[in-house]
């Protein structure tokens, strides 16, 4: 499995922008509707499981989750990368990476999926 | 196609050369501060994943984990979060527009003392932008989650 033979550096970098750019917006609107209520009862419990069922704040919560995680890992991808050049070291840093972002989003899925039907 | 092998080429500055501010200017700072929150930014999200699925095991586990956070450290490190994300967002936006050629300047002849026309006043000020912004929601921050 090696990411750079699906795509190309300069590819992977178009999609590091437009999920960066992408998850500013959806952050955005996942704070502005915590910020509808007053911020201690935006945590109440019963006002979460709410949020957990409304369609289109579950569509935001799971792009924020997909967004963030390939952006965030890639970041990472590319800090260690830029610490240490060679084949070897590439492939498991890709590995690793994409293993913990998909990880990550299997998690974070399982959490609005299970509070969803709570 | 054969793959052509590359010789093995280590940096060996490694995480100190990383690291290293002294000796470069405002774009060394706004480099090593993009990476800086996006790595403590994608730990601050791990963390929220983490954080938020103890929803599903019911009331009390929530109530329980938020007695953690909700304290005046954890408001403090929310508001660092807050302006991590900001700077993080504008500087790398600032950085998209860098890689295009917007606010690059034009090319010119290399005359002393060969300043480069690429490390303008509108790279600086975008990075300026940054943390001004940065600091101001922070400020936003503080009074929403310490205001009342």
């Amino acid at each position: 499995m090696e990411i750079q033979r699906v795509l190309k550096e300069s590819q992977i970098m178009k999609i590091h922008y437009i999920t960066g750019i992408a998850a500013i917006f959806v952050v955005a609107i996942h704070i502005m509707m915590r910020l509808v209520v007053p911020f201690e009862s935006s945590l109440n419990y019963d006002y979460i499981i709410a949020n957990y069922k409304n369609i289109f704040y579950v569509l935001i919560l799971e792009s924020i989750l997909v967004l963030i995680s390939v952006h965030g890992f890639n970041g990472i991808r590319v800090i260690l990368l830029e610490l240490r050049q060679n084949t070897a070291w590439e492939k498991v840093i890709t590995v690793i990476t994409i293993s913990s972002m998909i990880a990550l989003i299997a998690y974070g899925t399982r959490t609005i999926i299970l509070a969803n039907g709570l | 196609m054969e793959e052509i092998e590359h010789p093995i080429r280590n940096n060996f500055e490694g995480l100190r050369g990383w690291l290293k501010l002294s000796g470069y200017g405002w774009e060394r700072v706004s480099y090593w501060f993009q990476r800086l929150t996006g790595v403590f930014l994608l730990i601050y999200f791990i963390g929220h994943i983490y954080e938020t699925s103890t929803i599903v095991n019911g009331l009390n586990a929530w109530e329980s984990f938020l007695e953690l956070t909700q304290t005046v450290w954890g408001h403090l490190f929310l508001i660092v979060v807050i302006g991590a994300s900001t700077f993080h967002s504008v500087n790398g936006i600032r950085l998209i527009f860098t890689h295009v050629g917007i606010g690059l300047g034009t090319p010119g002849r290399p005359d002393y003392p060969y300043n480069p026309s690429s490390l303008n006043y509108r790279q600086k000020s975008g990075i300026w932008i940054a943390l001004i912004l940065s600091v101001l929601a922070m400020y936003y921050g503080f009074n929403i989650l310490f205001g009342e």
